[in-house]
């Protein structure tokens, strides 16, 4: 009773009886990667079949990651230029001041105010003292007007610095002429190094070595020119080459003696200014604690370039997360623009949705390959748009003078980026199309 | 065809035996008992199949024949696992197929039904081949079995020259073949067919017919749902349906 036909008939060639089945068929696998594959095969054919449709969803995410990218880049590169110019003084250096740079409150500034001078005296016991410092040297600015003949410039950095090493540390070098001797600078001679500002101002441009030897008024006072720098560039829009470097004891007569300085600490190496910055601490805390009114102030400010980077990072994050924010609401709408198209291509292919249902796709099947489809088209575009905004940034950074930097974490970023606007914007329509009902779905058309 | 007398003597004691009401038939490959179908029209309850029961054996051809509006593709779409009863009972090859869920129904649907429709339903943009790979991919069947199995089925529908032909570079009848080869190539227990010469000339659609004779004959269980009489006599056996219930339940060979 129980033999069925199958059995009973010799097959004269290859049939379709269930014996000739190899057993594994039987089972249903969990992972099937083949439907995967077919899904991915599915989804680029499509996307082959309806090239305009497929161009104009590349079109929609290519903008959006276009625009972040490039945006991120130039961000990326600015963020470079501002750390390249702050650690020109290199990240070996430390000063000691009365106050620090950044003053957040009115009760802080009362309270620095109040603080004893930083000295000439102060600097000698930290080059004395410090055994882990290399070079230690004080310097004093003033902003004042500089004349030449007829020409005159006003607010330039006037620099009082001592000794020598102070160039170093500052990171300037001599362009044309020369710096002053020690002998020279513990003289308080009126002579000065000039940044290449002054050239441009005052110079009508001249080349460096025709400006050597002429005299140049500050503050009514006549300076003898000995030496130009090598230009530093400008930071921001604001020049750091507006400057005229003297010697502090010639400083000292012109703008007194009672001025807190800035002394400026640099260590040979970077891994030594941690055991640097604590000798000096314990040096200034020995010299200022009999004098301090407040016991809870150290009463000096021990500060790294780190403060200049801090305050830029802190005064451009905002801005740079509402420009990322602006670029990205394209990617958003790139996405909808996905959404849109895949809904239609749904649409368009209820037949096809059944017909797989029908032979036994699953929802998880349908699924899949809507996601692969609107995944690859998001990807490509993706690529497509890390291609054409570091083209973008390229040229903005030509255009602006910044050093372009194609960082593989952002293109990384970007494909990865719009394949999550591929699997979201795709998600909708796929789950849609996963839940037809496979007579309706057949019954289209 | 000629071979086919040795078959039928054993199926028939098997129907002789399916007169148990209560509970399915455990030899039977298709088992229906007091099969329900409703749908829901605005307020008003229609009943498309009012407590159907029979059952089928393994390597029977069968044919169900009705009017339009008669419950007969409601039938053929819950024997086809497309759809579950509203009430009653359906197993399946010793499944109890009428609690599943969609993707459970799937599964049925891949490894245990064949499908041929009348309008053919293949992918347009595929081969033929890829056509009838489909059902091993969702099987899960690796790629070069697959290859295989697909060429084997497409030469035993003498389609050996059109494998990488998409449909429409095909004549009615060779896509219909195609349609059968992918039915078939996952060796499913029933071949459903679903007025499957409806869009033929009447020479290919005897063609089919021979094709489907000659499947049968190498055990397959055929299942062909037709309102055409001519189409319904190359069966073995006749269920009529009329206003959702068997009319009639008839062998005729």
């Amino acid at each position: 009773m129980e033999r069925s036909g199958d059995q009973e008939v010799k097959p004269r060639r290859y049939t379709f009886a269930r014996a000739d089945l190899p057993a594994r068929i039987r089972s249903f696998p969990f992972v099937r990667l083949t439907a995967i594959w077919e899904a991915f095969r599915v989804a680029t054919a499509s996307l082959r079949a309806n090239k305009l449709r497929t161009l104009l969803t590349l079109i929609g995410i290519v903008v959006g990651v276009t625009a972040v990218i490039a945006v991120v880049t130039i961000i990326q590169g600015l963020d470079k230029t501002v750390a390249q110019t702050f650690s020109s003084q290199g990240s070996t250096v430390f000063t000691i001041s009365k106050s620090p740079q950044i003053i957040k409150s009115r009760e802080d500034f009362v309270k620095f105010n109040h603080r004893k001078d930083v000295t000439h005296e102060d600097a000698q016991a930290i080059r004395r003292l410090c055994t882990s410092c290399w070079r230690v040297g004080v310097a004093a600015n003033a902003l004042d007007t500089v004349k030449y003949a007829d020409q005159k410039a006003e607010n330039v950095r006037i620099r009082g610095i001592d000794p020598l090493s102070m160039f170093d540390v500052d990171g300037v070098t001599i362009d044309a002429g020369r710096i002053w001797s020690e002998a020279e600078g513990a003289a308080g001679r009126e002579i000065c190094v000039v940044g290449p500002d002054i050239l441009k101002n005052l110079f009508s441009d001249s080349p460096p070595d025709r400006v050597i030897g002429q005299e140049l008024r500050i503050a009514g006072r006549p300076y003898l020119i000995i030496g130009v720098l090598e230009p530093l560039g400008t930071i921001l829009g604001f020049s750091r080459d507006n400057v005229v470097y003297i010697p502090y004891s010639t400083y000292q007569k012109e703008y007194g003696a009672r001025r807190s300085l800035v002394v400026f600490i640099q260590v040979p190496e970077a891994e030594q200014l941690e055991a640097a910055e604590d000798q000096v601490r314990t040096i200034m805390r020995n010299r200022r604690g009999h004098t301090q009114d407040d016991p809870n102030d150290e009463g000096f400010a021990l500060e790294t370039q780190d403060v200049f980077l801090n305050l830029y990072g802190a005064a451009t994050s905002n801005i740079k997360l509402v420009t990322v924010g602006v670029a990205g609401v394209s990617l958003i709408v790139g996405g909808i623009v996905v959404m849109n198209i895949m809904l239609v291509s749904v649409t368009e292919r209820t037949k096809e949705i059944g017909i797989r249902k029908a032979i036994g796709a699953r929802r998880k099947d349908i699924l899949t390959q809507f996601l692969i489809e609107s995944v690859t088209v998001t990807a490509i575009g993706g690529a497509i748009g890390v291609g054409t905004g570091f083209g973008l940034a390229y040229l903005i950074s030509a255009l602006i003078g910044f050093p372009l930097l194609i960082s593989i974490l952002s293109a990384v970023l970007g494909v990865g980026v719009s394949s999550v606007v591929g699997i979201i914007s795709g998600l909708w329509p796929a789950w849609r199309a996963a839940k037809l009902d496979p007579i309706e779905a057949l019954r289209a058309e | 065809m000629s071979s086919n007398a040795t078959i039928v003597s054993p199926t028939e004691n098997v129907i002789q035996a399916t007169t148990h009401v209560n509970g399915h038939d455990p030899r039977a490959l298709i088992s229906m008992r007091n099969i329900w179908k409703t749908y829901q029209m605005g307020t008003e309850s229609v009943h498309a199949l009012h407590g159907v029961s029979f059952d089928i054996p393994r390597g029977e051809y069968i044919a169900i024949i009705g009017p339009s509006g008669s419950g007969k593709s409601t039938l053929m779409n819950l024997i086809g696992c497309l759809d579950t009863p509203s009430q009653g009972e359906y197993w399946l090859n010793a499944k109890n197929v009428s609690e599943m869920d969609d993707d459970e129904l799937a599964r049925i649907r891949n490894q245990e039904v064949g499908f041929v429709f009348q309008t053919f339903n293949l992918l347009a943009r595929a081969t033929a081949l890829h056509n009838v790979e489909l059902p091993l991919i969702y099987g899960g069947v690796g790629a070069s079995q697959r290859h295989d199995m697909a060429k084997k089925a497409l030469t035993a529908v003498d389609l050996s020259e059109r494998m990488m032909h998409k449909p429409n570079e095909l004549s009615g009848g060779q896509r219909q073949r195609v349609a059968i080869a992918r039915a078939l190539v996952n060796h499913p227990s029933i071949l459903l067919a679903d007025e499957p010469t409806g869009a033929l000339d009447s020479h290919t659609s005897m063609e089919i017919m021979d094709l489907f004779e000659r499947l049968h004959s190498e055990g397959n269980t055929i299942i062909v749902v037709t309102h055409e009489h001519d189409i319904a006599a190359r069966a073995h056996r006749v269920i009529s349906i009329r206003d959702g219930l068997i009319e009639k339940d008839e062998r005729i060979k």
